[in-house]
């Protein structure tokens, strides 16, 4: 263990030893004895030795007390020191001569005794000291002030000691040194932990020896800092190369190297903290510089802490006048043609009253150090929100302003309930706040970022990932976090166009943005170069100098103007759009406007009650889209016919050659089948890359005409044989009489047809054996004119146009009628037949055929009938 | 006043001086100190008084002093009447208050 504090005191300084006793000799025998070692007080009584231990409760080492004095005696003082907080540390001896004293006032909590008549002073002086010893290391121990892997004094121990330490020495000069490694957290990546460590002991034990024999003290900070005090004066070059020394011992890796940082003569009025920050200073001075590893603080960087110490004791006056301003920076969506303005970026200035307008380079780092970052950042929600409310208000536009929320906001349990507030006060939306959230947050403590990540997301929200690419974050880990947007840090930008120019990595940043499905915004653009390349390369929104500089609000203002004179205008147009459409199409339910070049297509659709066109869709691969979404909507037993049609090939290539394609088919809306009529016709325009698609629907239609198709044709066919009726006759002998008239008619004849003896087989009968009757008399009928159309133009009676096959061979088939009724049993009704030829030349009418024909049959009843064949 | 004065009275003067790390000087200016103390013609009003316990804190204090000092039969004497006030003993003191004052006397003529 360390005992470097034996040296550190005796060496240099004397510890204070209070002597209580009433009678002045014992004092003066007890003082003379002490004083070689100690500086010595004294008390006369104990009312006086209570007051010199609370004037010299820091620095008081031991107190030898006497037991019985005058007044307020030695158990009384013994018992307010152990009772109180800030004394009770402080070792008392009791002085007495007599042995049940010595009981009482070791139980009342005094460390030890020393008798009276005092003992040889050789026994006082190793009790005294070996007193003081115990309680120091019993002080060490007891708060825990060792480092566990070094051994060496922690942070706080360390400065209380440095603190001790100035008591006694005063106007002893002293060096504040810092100490690190280069680059510590790649030894610990590259070959391990454990060998870290092994590291960090070896430095440890190097600096521990070396720091003690030039009489100082050393502790480890954190990690890879060690800190040692040190009185002003010595060879800080030869300090850290014995710090260094051990590494030969390292086969591995012998190329660590420190670094170290120096404060000399430190104002002792400063916190002992504040004094290792300015050695701390020094060594970020030399931070990747090859040229030395020793920084001495000097006035430079006094000069620049005397700043940052203004600006931190400006702070809260800056945030009560509003001296903090609030810039804005628009981002641009460059994915279309025309760049578009999405949102902007709320950024802050600090107009001081008496150094000007502070660059936030210079003021965001030191306050993210000292916290003072967080009521910055909520100055600046507050202020972009009451903003937006602003614009909303007065121009009844707004856009969306993103504003940063430092890691340190992160942690605060309450941080969504402040923005719940926020939207609350100024009556905003959350989608007129985005969050930039910056990487390093999320690697930090990524479950605690996550989890408050998503209750923010559940308030709606957008994340974008700030400074995305500067941590470390594992793909992996990216892959799972709730963000919306990645913001690409600027120096990206920057290194991707400098002279060298490698976008290779700025392209695997995209790639990763695009593999999680989220925009990237870039920022820090300035040319238009970088503004062509970062679109090739898939960027989707831009934000820089290129556009604009952040201004204030009322400048940002006209862009927010413009941009609200964009919006209508879009919107006009598509109310335009859609009206020309509704008007247009009337009973179009839904239209298309594709392109050709890549079958990109815009989709215009109507509610259910398909009167407002107003749902726009955008989508790619025209085709491929509708044929995959067939089966869903389209009747099954038209989809097969839809998909053999409805292809790229085919409706191109009918457009091209008649402009239009149409097509008919049933969708299944509402799981009802509904006609519906696609017609797609083609623009005019020189080149064919455009066409339109409407969508109607004739379902109605479509049944009405098949209704009435259905009546017609129950009308136009005799319900108990099936063949034509009397009123398809009289419709066919319309049109023959129409192209009679016309000289048009083509050669036919009539044949009249009569069932014999109907009326006494339904009197005998009954009706339904006189149907059958009929049905089988109608059947041969059909048979023998097979290629003629057959009409049932009475209850009993048949008429036979004529034409083609059959009219060639009608003397033929009238003998076979006649053989018919001659072989026709008892069962089978006789048919008279009588035919007749139409006669261009006489006949002007098919009426007049027809009275031929008719006589001709019943001509031929009366020979069945006298040949006695009657039923 | 010397060191063989004292030893000659009966101090154990090497204890003394040791407490006084040897130094001389400072040993025969303490006793010196020690035998202007008033601490004995007090302690000898507050028992003729009766007041034991006064008497016992004056008697207390004159024994640590004499004891670091060593001046042995003053020292003895003074120890003896101590205890008694301590223990609040009720006797005649007369005895020991005489024979503190004749060793006291004795010191002083020295």
């Amino acid at each position: 263990m360390l005992k470097s504090h034996e040296k550190f005191y005796s060496a240099n300084g004397k510890r204070l030893v209070l002597v209580a006793d009433d009678e002045m000799i014992n004092r003066e025998i007890m003082g003379a004895l002490l004083a070689n070692d100690y500086e010595v007080i004294y008390a006369a009584d104990g009312g006086g030795a209570l007051e010199r231990i609370r004037e010299n409760s820091e620095l008081l080492s031991l107190v030898l007390l006497d037991l019985l004095m005058p007044r307020v005696n030695g158990f009384e003082v013994l018992r307010q020191v152990r009772e109180h907080p800030d004394l009770r540390h402080i070792p008392i001896i009791v002085i007495t001569s007599d042995q049940k004293s010595e009981v009482e006032s070791l139980t009342l909590g005094a460390i030890d005794f020393i008798p009276k008549p005092f003992p040889d002073p050789g026994v006082v002086l190793a009790r005294v000291r070996r007193t003081i010893e115990l309680s120091e290391d019993r002080m060490i121990i007891s708060s825990t002030e060792r480092d566990p892997l070094t051994e060496l004094y922690n942070r706080e121990y360390f400065y209380q000691y440095a603190e001790r330490f100035d008591q006694h020495h005063r106007d002893m000069p002293m060096d504040a040194i810092v100490i690190d490694i280069y680059h510590f957290h790649t030894i610990n990546e590259r070959f391990g932990t454990a060998y870290g460590d092994k590291v960090l002991r070896v430095i440890a034990a190097r600096l521990r020896t070396a720091v003690n024999e030039l009489g100082g003290i050393v502790c480890r900070r954190e990690a890879d800092t060690f800190l040692a005090y040190l009185p002003h004066g010595c060879d800080y070059a030869a300090l850290l190369t014995t710090a260094a020394e051990g590494f030969g011992e390292f086969a591995v890796n012998s190329r660590i190297r420190l670094r170290m940082g120096v404060y000399e003569k430190v104002n002792k009025e400063l916190p002992v903290e504040r004094r290792f920050d300015r050695a701390n200073i020094a060594a970020e001075k030399i931070k990747n510089s090859f040229s030395g590893n020793i920084g001495i603080y000097d006035s430079s960087m006094y000069e620049k802490e005397l700043y940052a110490e203004q600006l931190m004791e400006d702070f809260h006056t800056a945030i009560a006048e509003e001296q903090f301003l609030v810039y804005y920076q628009p981002k641009y969506d460059v994915r279309a043609k025309t760049p578009v303005l999405t949102s902007a970026e709320a950024l802050v200035r600090w107009l001081h009253p008496k150094l000007g307008m502070i660059s936030p380079a210079e003021f965001i780092p030191l306050f993210e150090d000292n916290g003072l970052i967080q009521p910055l950042d909520r100055y600046v929600w507050h202020k972009a929100a009451s903003q937006i409310a602003d614009w909303e208000k007065r121009l009844g536009f707004s856009v969306p302003v993103s504003v940063n929320v430092s890691r340190v906001d992160m942690y605060d349990q309450r941080l969504a309930e402040e923005f719940s507030r926020i939207l609350r006060d100024n009556g905003i939306s959350s989608a007129d706040l985005l969050l930039e959230i910056t990487e390093s947050a999320y690697t930090e403590d990524s479950a605690q970022m996550i989890d408050m990540v998503q209750e923010l997301r559940r308030l709606g929200f957008r994340i974008e990932m700030d400074d995305f690419g500067t941590g470390y974050s594992s793909l992996n880990m990216i892959s799972s976090l709730p963000i919306d947007a990645l913001k690409l840090d600027m120096h990206f930008i920057r290194q991707a166009f400098s002279k060298r120019r490698d976008t290779r990595l700025l392209e695997v940043i995209i790639e990763i943005a695009d593999y999680l499905g989220v925009p990237v915004i870039a920022e820090g653009v300035e040319t238009e170069e970088q503004l062509l390349a970062l679109k090739a390369m898939g960027c989707d929104i831009v934000q820089g100098y290129y556009f604009s500089k952040p201004v204030p609000a009322d400048a940002f203002e006209a862009f927010v103007v413009e941009r609200k004179k964009q919006v209508e205008e879009e919107r006009r147009h598509r109310i335009t759009f859609a009206s020309i459409a509704q008007a247009l199409s009337q009973d179009y339910f839904c239209i298309y406007y594709i392109d050709t070049q890549d079958d990109s297509f815009i989709e215009y659709s109507a509610h259910e009650d398909y009167i407002n066109l107003a749902i726009e869709k955008n989508g790619v691969d025209f085709f491929a889209v509708s044929r995959k979404n067939a089966p869903r909507v389209i009747h099954p037993d038209d989809l097969d016919m839809f998909l053999s049609a409805f292809t790229r090939d085919k409706v191109m290539e009918e457009l091209e050659h008649s402009r239009t394609f149409t097509l008919t088919y049933r969708l299944m809306l509402n799981q009802k089948p509904t006609y519906v009529h696609l017609k797609a016709t083609r623009m005019e325009s020189k080149t064919f890359d455009h066409f339109v698609i409407g969508i109607s629907n004739i379902d109605e239609q479509m049944r009405r005409e098949q209704e009435y198709a259905r009546i017609l044709q129950m009308a136009n066919q005799d319900a108990l044989t099936g063949v034509k009726s009397k009123h398809a006759f009289a419709e066919a002998e319309h049109k023959l009489d129409r192209d009679i008239a016309a000289g048009v008619a083509l050669p036919f004849a009539l044949a009249v047809c009569d069932v014999n003896g109907l009326k006494h087989i339904n009197d005998t009968y009954g009706h339904q054996v006189g149907d059958a009757f009929i049905k089988r008399a109608c059947f041969v009928i059909c048979e023998v004119f097979r290629h003629s159309e057959v009409f049932r133009i009475g209850g009993d009676e048949f008429a036979v146009l004529i034409t083609d096959a059959d009219y060639t061979n009608r003397a033929q088939l009238l003998e076979r009628m006649q053989r018919y009724n001659q072989s026709a049993g008892k069962e089978d009704a006789a048919i008279a037949c009588g035919m007749a030829d139409f006669d261009p030349e006489e006949d002007s009418a098919v009426s007049i055929v027809l009275h031929r024909a008719d006589k001709a049959m019943y001509d031929n009843k009366k020979a069945l009938t006298k040949g006695g064949e009657t039923l | 006043m010397t060191i063989e004065d004292l030893q000659r009275f009966g101090a154990r003067t090497d204890e003394g001086l040791a407490r006084c790390l040897n130094n001389e000087q400072f040993y025969l200016m303490l006793v010196k100190k020690a035998i202007a103390d008033d601490g004995y013609t007090r302690l000898q009003a507050a028992v003729e008084q009766g007041d034991f316990a006064q008497g016992f804190e004056i008697a207390h204090g004159l024994k640590g002093v004499l004891g670091n000092l060593s001046l042995t039969p003053l020292y003895e004497a003074v120890c003896e009447i101590t205890e008694l006030l301590r223990a609040n003993t009720q006797t005649d003191y007369t005895p020991y208050l005489h024979r503190i004052a004749a060793l006291h006397r004795q010191l002083a003529d020295l």
